[in-house]
């Protein structure tokens, strides 16, 4: 750690070590220690609606969902069209708690923390089970795989008596050590507990991909026999991509439950798979800050795309159903338009200003 | 007995509809190797075309079917053109990623027109009672519907095996290089393929669309059933769909005809397809049909 990487004119790395640090230089680390302050402080000067928080934690939960994504997508290279019913496996693991136990019982509101861990663990073991064609097949197969998977999932929430067939299983408030959380903290609690998630995974997901397993991944997706050759088991490191992107999926899906205070199906459907993957292309497939872009991007172009519907619904007759029409032809366009003109999304955008801000004045 | 008969005869024809809408599917799978997930709401678009041709404009019914394969070859081959030309030499991963984007845009655009709301069903212009032998009975709209549906997969056939197009379609499939260095565009043996595919889903909507009524989200659950379908007969075989997607409606029928109201179950014609689709992949992932040399990781 030396100099400012802002002002150097190169790398000047020295060893393979230095090229692996998540710091290069003390700046870099102040940088990152501050913003985080900031996001942890900010919630204390100004008060926020609970309407804007509640925005805001719904992009921290799909934040987590997308750096699962991303693990399997993004990194290993495998289609997920899926990942929507492996946060809906998360979700419906505290579900099953609370439909035995009753939604207030003691495990659901003081032991939260264990039960969002174990809800990544039951993520985990479906998406590794989702993934075992993958130790025969590529991608296009498995792509069909996670498809099917969603389908199956999807019949069985509605079809099972235990899971109130679809229908909303409520979860209720957790404790905390002040006491029961009240109606007005809600948002912002949970707003905390995401904000430490989100940071935790982003940093195991990037100490991930330090190691050999991380490596593994993108070995796998550039090249498998190349991977094969060089000691590596690309089926076994596709089934724990899958198992690892299962991991936060479920995460997530628990988190969601939690903030919503209950778990319905219609919020793990194919299209909510469908608007995943837009967050994670639009975002930038194989990066981690894309993870944080996209989820942002799209929540936000959510919200404008349904103010501008309910002004245009006053204008127009109320049989153009202008809402359902503008969502899934908004994500559509996003997906098509940034594969076609700019397939490294928008954690590209920021690679060009970061570069742009280094080299300034000079152009290279 | 005839109960078992009766769902044999109606599997046939749910089947036969599959077919039509693999069909499509595989050729394009067959030609440029990309899975098409947008395929069930070809389906749909084909079949609200056909409606609007003939309940608004007021062109006749059977006219109006070949106008609305003709306007769904075009459409199919435009969106070839427009998003998936410039993809060429990208990675298959994410021009199977604009298809599911495609999906997403034609969603949008049929939830724009009444066609996302109200369901509508064509005029009736076939005999309404049904035809019945031996204590099974089909309806006319059935028979028509397998009719048809044989001659277009029959059409088809022919078509790859003898005419000029076909075998160029199918020795791109084969090789791109080596095609290419005898003279074919391949560009627009892609293009052709998707114009085909386009026409056979109309097709198939209009038949699905007689059958079932116009409802959006029946025609496009077609486009999601015909995975199951291909991945049982073989991802790049044309008969393999027509066998598995026959398959595959008599497995569904004898689901709903058997399984549905014993130890509770209900609706499992809709979740068989995919837990079969899960084993064949872990088990027998090449299909019937389907070439042997899969890629294997």
């Amino acid at each position: 750690m030396s100099t400012n990487r802002w002002l150097a004119t190169g790398n000047y790395f020295t060893s393979y070590q230095d090229e692996q640090r998540l710091f290069f230089t003390h700046l870099d680390r102040t940088i990152l220690t501050m913003f985080l302050l900031l996001l942890f402080v900010w919630p204390l000067l100004f008060t926020l609606s609970n309407k804007y928080m509640l925005v805001i934690d719904n992009i921290l939960i799909a934040v987590v969902a997308i750096i699962g994504l991303n693990i399997v997508t993004g990194f290993a290279g495998l289609i997920s069209i899926g990942h929507a019913a492996f946060v809906g496996i998360g979700a419906y693991t505290v579900a099953s708690f609370s439909r035995t136990l009753g939604d207030s019982h003691v495990i659901i509101t003081h032991a939260w923390p264990l039960m969002i861990v174990l809800s990544g663990l039951t993520g985990a073991v479906f998406g590794a089970i989702v993934g075992l064609p993958a130790m025969r097949l590529k991608h296009l197969y498995l792509a069909i795989a996670t498809l099917s998977f969603q389908m199956i999932f999807t019949w069985t929430i509605n079809f099972l008596e235990f899971f109130n067939q679809g229908q909303t299983i409520s979860i209720s408030r957790v404790f905390w050590f002040t006491g029961k959380l009240g109606r007005k903290d809600h948002y912002l609690f949970w707003y905390y507990v995401l904000l430490v998630v989100v940071v935790l995974s982003g940093f195991m997901v990037r100490n991930l991909l330090r190691t050999r397993y991380g490596r593994c991944l993108s070995a796998v997706r550039d090249n498998d026999r190349a991977a094969d050759a060089m000691g590596m088991h690309p089926g076994l490191t596709k089934v724990y991509a899958f198992g690892l992107a299962g991991f936060f999926a479920g995460v997530a899906g628990a988190l969601h439950a939690y903030v919503y205070r209950g778990v319905g199906f219609e919020s793990f459907t194919l299209h909510h798979s469908i608007t995943y993957l837009a967050m994670a292309i639009v975002g930038g497939l194989g990066t981690l800050n894309g993870s944080f872009w996209g989820p942002a991007a799209i929540i936000t172009l959510e919200l404008q795309v349904e103010t501008l519907a309910e002004h245009a619904g006053q204008i127009l007759p109320s049989t153009w159903n202008l809402a359902t029409a503008l969502k899934p032809f908004s994500f559509g366009l996003v997906i098509v338009l940034f594969l076609m003109f700019e397939p490294r999304g928008i954690a590209n955008w920021w690679r060009i200003v970061r570069s742009y801000t280094k080299l300034w004045p000079f152009r290279y | 007995m005839s109960y078992f008969f009766q769902l044999v005869v109606s599997g046939i024809v749910v089947g036969s509809i599959y077919a039509l809408a693999a069909l499509g599917f595989v050729l394009i799978y067959k030609s440029s190797k990309v899975l098409n997930i947008a395929h069930g709401q070809i389906i749909a678009a084909g079949a609200f075309i056909a409606y609007a041709l003939t309940g608004w404009v007021g062109i006749p019914i059977y006219i109006s079917f070949l106008l609305s394969m003709v306007i769904t070859f075009f459409l199919a081959m435009s969106v070839e053109r427009i998003f998936l030309r410039r993809l060429i030499g990208e990675p298959i991963i994410s021009v199977i990623m604009v298809t599911i984007g495609l999906m997403s845009i034609i969603d949008g655009l049929i939830f724009l027109t009444p066609f996302g709301s109200v369901n509508f069903s064509f005029p009736q212009f076939l005999p309404q009672e049904l035809i019945s032998f031996g204590g099974v009975s089909i309806s006319w709209t059935q028979l028509v519907g397998v009719i048809v549906t044989v001659l277009m997969i029959g059409g088809f056939s022919w078509f790859f095996k003898k005419s000029t197009v076909g075998i160029s379609m199918r020795a791109v499939s084969d090789d791109q290089f080596a095609s290419m260095s005898v003279g074919i565009s391949v560009p627009r043996v892609f293009g052709l393929a998707w114009a085909t595919a386009g026409l056979s889903a109309a097709a198939a909507g209009g038949i699905i669309g007689n059958i079932t009524g116009l409802n959006f989200e029946t025609l496009q659950a077609f486009g999601i059933t015909v995975f199951p379908v291909v991945i049982l007969g073989g991802l790049d075989s044309i008969l393999g769909a027509v066998v598995a997607g026959i398959i595959m409606g008599v497995i569904q029928q004898f689901a709903s005809g058997y399984l549905d109201g014993n130890w509770g179950l209900n609706g499992t014609a809709e979740v068989l397809p995919y837990i079969i689709l899960l084993i064949i992949l872990l088990f027998k992932p090449h299909g019937l049909f389907g070439i042997h040399e899969i890629e294997r990781v």
